[in-house]
């Protein structure tokens, strides 16, 4: 069974934006494989390492390969040519721009793909609907998290009911454009149709509020942890900040 | 005591607040924008690089929130249950087209639809929130989030003038609209992330790039190479999603009433 | 006016028009609420029922294209609508005092909340009840309609009759002045149906007055104070004499012995991937020419997997399904849900896509329309259609192929009389070529008229064939 954590999803948002913009401003190559490391740690303790490898891997992967290709091999910039061959130049300060860029990818990949495992989404929808934030941010965030395996158990049942009837698209571009139109037409007038019978039943049962509002589920909360919300919020200003201000001084 | 039975007829709110927001929000964004273009900051990975990416970050996701929070109160319940549906769609025909290896995203087919049936504002908030919540799943997209919300923007007005009443204008809008989505995004890919989300776009930046253009132009030029195509294709499919609706539910939408949106296509 | 003093809900409509529509949906309807008292008002699919339901609740007219020219009187106010001039209600305190159970609950069920106390909970989180409150009345409720083992449940993972108690269990926590209950027990089981009349009982008991919209009168509606029958959206006098359903009459088999064999299952065992066990497991059925065979068992037992296992769709992981009518491909599968099948702007484009362009088929499609009935609505949007007639038109297009095996799943859900007929009508055609049927369905009645046989199946265990009614066994 993957672990969550017991603490306030805002709580462990914060947390992430704070380590994210401290990190990307500072960087400096040790501190971004070092919070690299910690997120796959975290992710382990909660018995999702292999997961958040993968989705980074699936995200970071074709990200790199731009970052490399725009820098690495077409630099035109740097002094250190390591190779050359036509428009192609592969120098050190290429390379070493690369890699930064990468990290700070990085690190904004793990940090956020952390955070989706390890918060509860029930949690978070609640921690949203009894946060200040306008009422209808709550249904409209759980009600797509709903819909997300429903559509798509739909869409399998549409792509049957095809077969069943011999839906043969063809190849080409035609093809494609005849897949996509017959798998998305049904698709989208179930999902309207749906949504327009939901909405009067919604708005008789007092959604969106008018005007304040409350919630049966309780999410765990201390004055620690606002207090290092408070604290993490202000990391995430002041931590960029207080690195980035000599740079400033230098410049000027 | 008798219960309220009845609404007053006017709606009650503040459109003044909301109208400084969205006005804060563009602003933002405008501004944003034309101080990286007139800068043009080089440096990527050294101090002056790092303060560019996070304002630049930072900008951008804020003023997708003051739109967001500008329009969010306004939005009627109707408009509201179609959003989720929307952003599901996103993800779904984004992930079915993924996986039948062309080139294309349709990832803003559900904020299109949008933004054609409930207008500019729904399309613009669909968009943001699309984008937030795919940030669940990709933190990347996270500043895209303002680009977005143009998409669905411009989607809807579009509709509003009419783009809808012929089918072969709504790819014609679709290319105009990608071509300022392109230019609008291209910073964020140019100075927060120092290059695109796949090696085919990567490969073109780095063919403009070593042909002497500057980052941000080399960036710019390859998302009007991609981008006018993809959204030219979303809007022709969202058209026609559209007309293959039944007139009862189409009319349901006050914008599409109001607007005459679909023209001798609604009135069939 | 006819409304006694004591009356919660008056309604004097003259006509109700939808936007952009050519004719009155509601015309000439005058209606007045007792509290406790039980209306039924009776309509085929498409007969203005739930429409009048909508304008009951508040729901309608919508919006400013909605034409509606009717008087309520509800909680001692009233209400004029005027075409042109609609009021606008608002919905929260409208439905304090009406609820609205929709025919597929969930629809009302909001589908964001992790258990169905924090469902239940949805219209006081939105009112502002302070939790402690709310805990106290859901308690009371839970109490009240004994819920108590539903409360933790995922509101997402409740079969059809615990969402409709749930959805009524909702909507009583306001307790409203008048409950209307669009078909409520439609496609339920009878322990489930059961379920759901106890607590209209116990609702009825505590004053609450309720309107029933319903298809025919089934026992439900026999306790009625007063029955409306709609027809084309206005009143009709009702026949006093209740109308006595005809006793089923047992099918004759059609079947000469050792006819063909068009399917067959030897041995079945079918697993979903990710599930623990298989949902099927040795199964052993055959199906002859000429024979109707019904699957029956409870929610989870299978069947539809098996129609899916023989129609192809699924593959077997154990044994073999074979037969004649599999090897040439002609097996006609009409899904349950029919908005699945469902995706063209015309029901003519609907019944011929798939088509070979100059097949015998497309000949055969203003035949299939007509005797099913269609012919008039070959032009019109499928979604359009009463959910009836929405449900014709996904079987005329399983029927246009003249498939050797039709099976069919829950095919009753949603038809009114005519539909009924409909399909009785063609199945007996399918069976007179030499088809076979293969059907599952909760509808006992059904079940008993059609099927020549029934395989009982079980929840995941060994199935075998049991004879149901003495003396309608086909011998294997």
């Amino acid at each position: 069974m993957p672990r969550t954590c017991q603490l306030h999803p805002f709580t462990v948002l914060a947390l992430a934006a704070a380590v994210t913009a401290t990190t990307t401003a500072a960087g400096r190559w040790w501190l971004s494989v070092a919070v690299l490391l910690a997120c796959l740690l975290l992710a382990a303790w909660a018995r999702r390492a292999r997961r958040l490898a993968g989705l980074a891997a699936a995200i970071l992967a074709p990200a790199w390969g731009s970052q490399l290709l725009i820098h690495g091999m077409a630099d035109t910039a740097g002094g250190h040519v390591l190779a050359a061959a036509g428009p192609l130049r592969i120098t050190a300060e290429g390379l070493a721009t690369a890699g930064a860029l990468g990290l700070r990818t990085g690190v904004l990949v793990a940090a956020g793909l952390l955070c989706t495992l390890l918060i509860d989404r029930h949690e978070l929808i609640a921690a949203v609907d009894l946060s200040p934030a306008p009422p209808q941010l709550g249904y409209l965030l759980a009600a797509t998290l709903f819909l997300l395996p429903a559509l798509e158990r739909r869409q399998r049942a549409i792509g049957q009911a095809q077969s069943l009837r011999g839906a043969t698209p063809g190849g080409g571009p035609r093809g494609w454009f005849r897949r996509v139109r017959l798998r998305s037409v049904p698709l989208v007038l179930g999902a309207l149709q749906d949504a327009a019978d939901r909405s009067a039943h919604l708005a008789a049962r007092g959604f969106p509020a008018a005007g304040p509002h409350t919630r049966l589920r309780e999410v765990q909360d201390s004055a620690a942890q606002r207090r290092v919300r408070r604290i993490a919020l202000a990391c995430t200003v002041l931590g960029p900040v207080a690195v980035l201000a000599p740079s400033w001084m230098g410049a000027a | 005591m008798s219960p309220n039975l009845i609404l007053p007829q006017t709606a009650t709110g503040h459109p003044l607040r909301r109208r400084m927001l969205a006005a804060a929000g563009a602003l933002l964004l405008a501004g944003t924008y034309t101080a990286l273009v007139l800068t043009q900051p080089t440096g990527l990975t050294d101090g002056l690089g790092q303060t560019v990416a996070l304002a630049t970050f930072a900008a951008y996701l804020a003023a997708a929130l003051l739109l967001l929070a500008a329009v969010l109160p306004e939005l009627p319940v109707a408009t509201l249950t179609l959003i989720p549906v929307a952003l599901a769609l996103n993800i779904v025909l984004g992930q079915f087209v993924g996986s039948v290896m062309v080139p294309l995203y349709l990832d803003s087919l559900g904020t299109v639809l949008v933004g054609f049936l409930a207008g500019r504002r729904a399309g613009a908030a669909t968009g943001v929130l699309g984008t937030l919540i795919w940030s669940l799943f990709n933190p990347t997209v996270l500043p895209f989030a303002a680009g977005a919300a143009l998409v669905g923007f411009l989607a809807g007005t579009a509709a509003r003038f009419g783009t809808l009443r012929r089918p072969y204008l709504a790819p014609v809008a679709g290319l105009a609209v990608g071509v300022l989505v392109g230019v609008l995004s291209a910073p964020v890919a140019a100075f927060v992330f120092g290059g695109t989300s796949g090696v085919g776009t990567g490969a073109l930046v780095a063919a403009f790039r070593s042909m002497g253009d500057s980052l941000l132009s080399a960036v710019t030029k390859q998302a009007l190479i991609s981008d006018p195509g993809d959204k030219a294709i979303v809007f022709l499919l969202a058209a026609l999603l559209i007309y293959a609706l039944p007139g009862r539910l189409s009319a349901g939408f006050a914008f599409v009433r109001r607007h005459n949106v679909l023209g001798s296509h609604g009135s069939k | 006016m006819s409304a006694g003093q004591n009356a919660v809900l008056g309604l004097e409509l003259a006509r109700f028009r939808y936007a952009g529509a050519s004719r009155d949906t509601l015309s000439g309807i005058s209606l007045s609420l007792a509290p406790g008292s039980l209306t039924v008002v009776l309509g085929d699919s498409g007969s203005g029922k739930s429409t009048l339901g909508a304008v009951l609740a508040g729901m309608l007219p919508r919006h400013d294209g909605d034409a509606l020219d009717a008087t309520l009187h509800l909680a001692g106010q009233e209400i004029r609508h005027r075409p042109g001039a609609a009021v606008r209600i608002d919905p929260v305190g409208w439905a304090r005092q009406v609820g609205l159970l929709p025919q597929d609950a969930r629809h009302f069920l909001s589908g964001v909340r992790a258990t169905v106390a924090e469902e239940l909970a949805l219209g006081l989180e939105n009112a502002g009840v302070p939790r402690a409150q709310m805990r106290r009345r859901i308690a009371a409720l839970a109490d009240q309609l004994e819920l108590h083992e539903l409360l933790q449940r995922d509101p997402a993972k409740l079969s059809g009759g615990q969402e409709r108690l749930v959805a009524l269990a909702a909507l009583g926590l306001d307790a409203p002045a008048v409950l209307v209950l669009d078909e409520p027990l439609a496609g339920l089981d009878s322990p489930a149906a059961a379920r759901i009349w106890e607590l209209l009982d116990r609702l009825r008991g505590g004053g609450t007055a309720l309107v029933l919209l319903a298809r025919a009168l089934d026992r439900l509606a026999a306790g009625a104070d007063t029955v409306l029958a709609l027809r084309e959206g206005s009143c009709h006098a009702m026949d006093t004499a209740l109308p006595t359903s005809a006793a089923p009459v047992a099918p004759a088999a059609r079947r000469a012995p050792g006819a063909e064999l068009l399917l067959g299952f030897s041995g079945v065992g079918i697993g979903y991937p990710g599930s623990a066990g298989p949902v099927v497991q040795g199964l052993d059925l055959k199906v002859r020419a000429g024979e109707c065979v019904g699957l029956a068992g409870p929610n989870g037992s299978g069947k539809t997997t098996v129609l899916k296992a023989a129609a192809g769709l699924l593959r077997p992981g154990a044994g073999q399904v074979h037969g004649s009518s599999l090897a040439a491909g002609t097996v006609g599968l009409l899904l349950q849900n029919p908005s699945d099948q469902l995706f063209e702007r015309t029901v003519a484009r609907e019944v011929a896509f798939g088509l070979p362009k100059r097949g015998p088929e497309v000949a055969r499609i203003p035949a299939v329309l007509a005797s099913l009935g269609l012919d008039g609505h070959a032009q019109a949007h499928p979604y359009e259609l009463p959910a009836s007639a929405r449900r014709i038109v996904a079987l005329a297009t399983v029927l246009v192929r003249e498939p050797g095996v039709l099976l069919l799943d829950e095919p009753t859900e949603a038809l009114d009389a005519d539909g009924l007929a409909r399909l009785h009508a063609a199945l007996a055609a399918v069976l007179d070529r030499g088809g076979a049927v293969l059907l599952a369905t909760h509808d006992e009645a059904f079940m008993a008229a059609t099927a020549h046989r029934v395989h009982r199946m079980g929840p995941a265990v060994p199935a075998g064939t049991g004879p149901v009614a003495p003396g309608r066994v086909g011998e294997l």
